[in-house]
């Protein structure tokens, strides 16, 4: 591998490796990509160890916001593509853009140092060449972080958990249901993943209980005929107010599934936008044919049996925790991103107050697609990167600009309730909006 | 030849900063319909290093042609020179589906068709567009690094309104056609100046109903965003669509001279440079262009 002296380095080669390193090569910076799997895709390389896509998975958004903007998916692929589309899309982006060139495949990062003070002389990055055990290091002139945030396990502590007679399972390690055939099956969490594997085991398994600490909105694919996120964006493309969107949404739910509490699911204790959206047209289904029966949050296990909050009790053969993943930097001092120790805060959610050269990018959860965000932060990175290398005067006045913002969130005017998994929430076109501002200074073009 | 975005000449008016909002692609994107994609590509070229091989051409047409007036002297000539050469037909045009929806089709359409064909390409395209087909080229260039953008007798930037006027003043007719949602009435001596009757009116036969919509839409002004590509900007003298003063201004918007493009004995070509009599010199142009300002960064 030739890298250039005053290069970048990507980590991680998923959507957002792959668009960062993209974005830095088109503008001319050199750059280099890591990766730990033998192949590219992230989350999307079903293969790979910390891929967390299991057999059945498919998009929850639909094509136009969930694509790269420069590089639309086929007109062939279906309105919600499968995993296995998503990586072949990836293939033939990195192909058509030449990332190839740029991209070292079974290579981990094992540490980043900064140079100098400040990293004011670079990084020293540390790889792992996977194949043949041999570690070497290379100088760069800044770092992008893109590891995901999709991978490390959180798994939840219940009294009782350790002597629970049944397996307990984390959604990381479910990759189908040939696991729950037969099975009584209790699925913990109504995040996207929870009510996939609710949906497979009520196909699958002998029961299925689904615990969830709070009612929520499972918001159907389609809804009159119509992608419901095309719709959505459709209704903030007419900036209508939030407290109308809801009442357009709870009408839309209303009148395409019915009350949740008739189902016999809890009724949501929050407001429409206050949880990260659940996209989910079968489980209410299943629910309505007895085959998921709704549970509160589990109190305690005792031998094979679960107790949950309401008293109720249930023998159980299985336990799927899909109870999310925890960001997780394993090449990086945790007193950088993460100096609280709770959770990384970033401006715009890339820029770290640690350092001006170390910049992270998909550490978000849109309400929305994900991979137009994943472009333009890659672009933004490029276009801050070029003005470090060519401007830093006005690098600098960036940097310190958007660590005065470093408080700001994007929730689209509501609130988020209390959860890990909304520690990176933000509403997307309210987070594009300020990336658009932002370029437009970067680039010196005033709209 | 300078390099948009940073020349002092630049017309403000006619930039803005990039855009990231794509609203209307997002709630009502288009759908699909078969394209047409016409091809000449050079023996062995799949073969060669990517870093180091000519970059594809794709070439997008103007108004009520379609990808077959590029297949007609142009791609193979370009083949023969050493540079793979696609271009499409829009839909509603050529070979391509959608002409029951052309009165509901848009600009946006075009610019999809466009970006599907991209992403079927090996690698990033030159993109050569032709009249209409210079503003889409230019839309497409607005969400997509091409390699390079060569505008051929480019529709005007600032919108078409003053040819509307000096159309309604000559043909009264013709813009009141448009004006009413009829294609462009577009005979021969507007288009050719040195073919033979034969074939100028064999190549009129061809074309097709437009838009009606995207021919409002011409009016229209747009604005250009950064654009970081090499850019190349050809009119002809005797252009009767496309006035000398708006190939200036299209130019200026990128900071760039225009080129005009003449046959050997100094004659302009008429507006459809690809067919017209000297379509080998007006090639040679493109290519030349495209020859000194990509294949020097591999």
């Amino acid at each position: 591998m030739t890298i250039a002296p005053d290069a970048w380095a990507v980590i991680g080669a998923g959507p957002h490796g792959i668009s960062a390193l993209k974005a830095l090569l088109e503008r001319g910076i050199p750059a280099h990509g890591f990766e730990r799997d033998t192949d590219l895709g992230g989350n999307w390389n079903y293969h790979a160890e910390n891929s967390r896509v299991y057999e059945s998975t498919h998009l929850i958004s639909t094509k136009p916001f969930t694509q790269f903007p420069d590089f639309p998916m086929p007109d062939s692929y279906p309105d919600y593509p499968s995993h296995w589309q998503v990586h072949e899309y990836f293939t033939t982006y990195a192909e058509h853009f030449g990332l190839l060139d740029h991209l070292s495949l079974s290579t981990e990062v094992v540490r980043c140092e900064p140079v100098g003070p400040d990293a004011s002389d670079g990084w020293d990055v540390t790889v792992l060449d996977r194949t043949s055990g041999t570690e070497s290091t290379h100088r760069f002139a800044g770092v992008v972080v893109a590891n995901g945030h999709n991978w490390w396990p959180k798994i939840p502590n219940y009294p009782g958990q350790e002597s629970f007679t049944g397996e307990i399972r984390h959604s990381a390690q479910y990759k189908g249901a040939d696991v729950l055939r037969g099975k009584r099956v209790l699925v913990v969490g109504a995040g996207n993943t929870g009510c996939d594997i609710a949906v497979e085991s009520a196909q699958n398994a002998r029961s299925t209980l689904h615990s969830t600490r709070r009612g929520y909105y499972y918001n159907p694919k389609y809804a009159f005929g119509r992608p419901s996120d095309q719709t959505a964006d459709l209704l903030l493309a007419m900036r209508l107010p939030l407290a109308l969107r809801r009442i357009m949404f709870k009408t839309t739910l209303r009148l395409t599934v019915g009350d949740f509490t008739k189902f016999g699911l809890p009724k949501p204790d929050h407001e429409f936008f206050e949880t990260h959206p659940i996209i989910n047209q079968q489980l209410v289904y299943y629910v309505g044919h007895g085959d998921i029966i709704p549970k509160p949050d589990i109190e305690r296990f005792e031998g094979d049996t679960v107790y949950f909050t309401d008293g109720s009790s249930a023998e159980v053969d299985l336990v799927v925790f899909a109870t999310g993943y925890l960001a997780h930097f394993p090449f990086l001092d945790d007193s950088w991103l993460n100096p609280d120790g709770d959770h990384p805060v970033l401006a715009r959610q890339i820029f770290t107050p640690a350092f001006d050269s170390l910049v992270v990018s998909g550490l978000i959860q849109p309400d929305s697609g994900q991979w137009t965000i994943a472009h333009w932060q890659g672009v933004l990175i490029a276009a801050y990167a070029e003005a470090m290398r060519d401007d830093p005067r006005a690098a600098r006045a960036f940097y310190d600009q958007m660590m005065d913002q470093i408080q700001v969130r994007f929730t689209g005017g509501a609130d988020y309730k209390e959860s890990t998994r909304h520690y990176y929430e933000i509403a997307h076109q309210e987070y594009l909006r300020a990336l658009e501002a932002d370029l437009s200074r970067l680039e010196g073009v005033p709209a | 030849m300078s390099r948009a975005g940073s020349s002092v000449n630049v017309d403000p008016r006619l930039r803005k900063p990039t855009t990231v909002m794509r609203l209307w692609d997002w709630s009502l994107p288009p759908h699909g319909v078969h394209r047409e994609v016409l091809s000449a590509v050079p023996d062995g070229w799949a073969d060669e290093p990517r870093a180091t091989r000519t970059p594809p051409l794709l070439f997008i047409h103007g108004l009520a042609h379609g990808a077959w007036c590029f297949a007609e002297n142009w791609l193979p000539a370009a083949a023969a020179k050493g540079f793979p050469a696609y271009a499409l037909s829009l839909r509603g045009h050529g070979g391509s589906g959608g002409s029951r929806q052309r009165r509901r089709t848009l600009m946006r359409h075009y610019v999809h068709d466009v970006m599907q064909t991209i992403t079927e390409l090996p690698q990033p395209p030159v993109l050569v567009g032709h009249s209409m087909g210079a503003i889409i080229a230019q839309l497409v260039a607005d969400r997509y690094s091409p390699r390079a953008l060569v505008l051929l007798t480019p529709a005007p930037l600032q919108g078409a309104g003053a040819t509307m006027l000096e159309l309604a003043r000559r043909k009264p007719m013709a813009a009141a056609t448009v004006v009413a949602g009829g294609t462009l009435p577009m005979q021969a001596p507007q288009l050719f100046t040195g073919l033979d009757d034969a074939t100028a009116d064999h190549y009129v036969s061809r074309l097709v109903p437009e838009s009606p919509w995207v021919q409002y839409e011409l009016l229209r002004r747009r604005r250009i965003g950064p654009v970081r590509a090499p850019v190349m900007v050809a009119g002809t003298k005797a252009d009767r669509l496309v006035r000398v003063a708006d190939i200036e201004r299209t130019a200026a918007a990128y900071g760039v001279d225009p080129v005009w493009l003449t046959r050997a004995d100094g004659q302009p070509l008429g507006h459809d440079v690809m067919l017209d009599t000297g379509w080998d010199r007006a090639l040679d142009s493109v290519l030349e262009f495209v020859s000194a300002n990509t294949m020097s960064r591999g």
